[in-house]
């Protein structure tokens, strides 16, 4: 575990930067900029479309960018600088750096999100602010994680590809297959996401849609999912390890062939 | 100390290496082969970076791969540079420790002690963006040396080096063989070899083309040309110096760079940091063009086939 941790300090020094400080920033504010525009230049919405502006805003787009631009090249960016060998010719060193990327990711993006979070809530002036500010917390503290997993495992399956397969993974699987009415919506994040947002902010849809809402949210109760969510980082990590102590890594001007 | 049983590793339908055996006892070894001729591949397998497609790979008695037990016991300096721009050396070197498994403290002094070796204490506090070629590499061998293994695996260590990083590196080198620990260096460069070791593998094409000591191969190059290129500050004076002390045959400056064909590359390599010193000139990039060793390669490539 002290190799986790090293990777971890190691890479969190190195997200104070000048520029990763502002790419952070810029992802905090961007839902901050669309609620305030939203808020400004518009009708006011009603609550519930409030809740979806920014369920779309924060644990949809910054946690999953963040987790995306933070974990799916923890493995490519170091054998691109090809000081990936320095790092796994220690013991357990691959082990280590991938965890501690992980770790270091998830807890830079959370926050990024939050502060993103903190700042659009009370622009939007929703009326029980605290309430939907707490309830999208956990939900980013539950997104983030379970994305950054997704990303790492596919950065480990294939590091080469690793920023096409994330993004076609998250227009795929998260954006599109997530919105399909059958059993296959629940393989994805947002599905889980969605079903606790409907459950936990007690969003009524109108008495007409409720057929099609219950595909997209199912019936399960919200333990479950948050179940689901809480289990899967752990099973993609391990899946990721497994994938990685298996695989052969080295840059082509490493080898002679 | 290592163990290669019929080792063959394919890329595809690529050969990196071919059914290669060999067993090392402890000490230092050469491995001497042109560019392109699988050194890299070998290392990499002995390191367990890569898995043999064929045969067996055994480094102090135990597979290289995900073994952490060995890794604590092994060093390797590969030959791509692979270092953080934007961290100080000292930062970097103390990273690597500490996933060798120190804990901060220690790390942190073994990194400035090993630093402090290869003569980069001065400079262990400033970015790596802000370090010469030179510079990168003593960083390479203090991320290599900190943790004291028992083997050292060095890929092209010299690359890059002035007369006198090269002089002073050798000089580590030679003090950790003296240590009684084992070291595998490999190269493209006879002379490099030749400075640090006796033993030699000679290796092409993925194969095991020879093995033996450097009277062996000097013989095997006898008449051969060996040329070495340098970028200095003054290239018509040095050629001109070298020619006046005999160790050149003949020299020829294009674009700045001094390119010098030689009988005797060991001469020049041992006396050019003194005339240097003396002359007040200097030497900033230097590297051999070694059509001796290809000629040599290719001629031991035509025995391995049958061609000669």
């Amino acid at each position: 575990m002290g190799n986790v941790g090293a990777v971890f300090w190691f890479e969190w020094k190195r997200a104070w930067s000048g520029p990763r400080l502002m790419g952070w920033g810029l992802l905090a504010l961007f839902p901050v900029f669309i609620i305030g525009l939203i808020r400004f230049t518009a009708d006011q919405p009603p609550r519930d479309l409030w809740l979806g502006f920014l369920f779309a805003l924060i644990p949809m787009l910054v946690s999953l960018l963040g987790a995306l631009l933070s974990t799916t090249t923890a493995i490519s960016s170091e054998l691109e600088r090809r000081s990936w060998v320095y790092l796994t010719i220690r013991p357990n060193g691959g082990t280590a750096v991938l965890l501690g990327k992980y770790l270091a990711a998830v807890t830079m993006v959370i926050p990024v999100a939050l502060l993103g979070l903190s700042l659009a809530v009370p622009l939007s002036g929703v009326e029980d602010g605290f309430q939907v500010w707490w309830t999208f917390s956990r939900l980013v503290c539950l997104s983030c994680p379970a994305y950054s997993a997704i990303f790492l495992l596919l950065g480990v399956i294939n590091p080469r590809r690793a920023m096409l397969l994330a993004v076609v993974y998250s227009l795929v699987f998260e954006l599109i297959i997530s919105f399909v009415p059958a059993v296959i919506n629940k393989l994805t994040v947002q599905y889980r996401l969605r079903a606790l947002l409907v459950k936990w902010c007690d969003i009524t849809p109108p008495p007409e849609a409720n057929t099609n809402v219950l595909a997209l949210i199912g019936n399960s109760p919200p333990i479950q999912h948050v179940l689901v969510l809480l289990a899967l980082p752990p099973l993609l990590l391990c899946a990721s390890i497994f994938i990685l102590r298996r695989s052969e890594f080295t840059s082509s001007a490493e080898s002679d062939v | 100390m290592i163990e290669l049983t019929h080792v063959t590793k394919l890329y595809g339908k690529v050969i990196g290496v071919n059914d290669f055996t060999l067993s090392l006892g402890p000490g230092a070894y050469g491995l001497l082969g042109p560019n392109g001729s699988g050194k890299s591949t070998l290392l990499n397998l002995i390191t367990g970076q890569l898995r043999p497609t064929l045969g067996t790979v055994r480094v102090l008695g135990e597979s290289p791969c995900n073994n952490a037990q060995l890794y604590r016991r092994l060093g390797y300096c590969p030959g791509g540079e692979g270092l953080y721009a934007d961290v100080s050396a000292l930062e970097w070197v103390r990273y690597l420790q500490q996933l060798q498994g120190m804990t901060a403290g220690q790390a942190d002094k073994a990194a400035q002690n090993s630093l402090d070796l290869v003569g980069m204490s001065s400079a262990m506090h400033r970015p790596i963006s802000s370090y010469s070629r030179g510079m990168r590499q003593r960083t390479k061998l203090a991320q290599v040396i900190a943790h004291d293994p028992d083997f050292l695996i060095l890929d092209e260590p010299f690359n890059g080096l002035d007369p006198v990083g090269r002089h002073e590196l050798t000089q580590v080198l030679l003090d950790w063989i003296g240590m009684g620990k084992s070291l595998l260096f490999a190269s493209h460069l006879l002379h490099e070899i030749e400075s640090i070791t006796e033993s030699f593998l000679l290796i092409s094409g993925g194969r095991l083309l020879a093995s033996g000591t450097a009277q062996q191969v000097h013989a095997m190059m006898e008449g051969l040309p060996n040329e070495i290129a340098m970028r200095c500050s003054d290239p018509h004076r040095l050629g001109s110096l070298l020619m006046q002390e005999r160790v050149a045959d003949s020299v020829r400056i294009a674009e700045g760079v001094l390119t010098v064909a030689t009988q005797n590359p060991s001469r020049v390599f041992d006396q050019l940091p003194g005339w240097l010193a003396h002359t007040g000139m200097q030497v900033t990039e230097m590297h051999s063009a070694d059509e001796s060793l290809q000629a040599l390669f290719n001629s031991l490539m035509k025995m391995h086939r049958g061609e000669l």
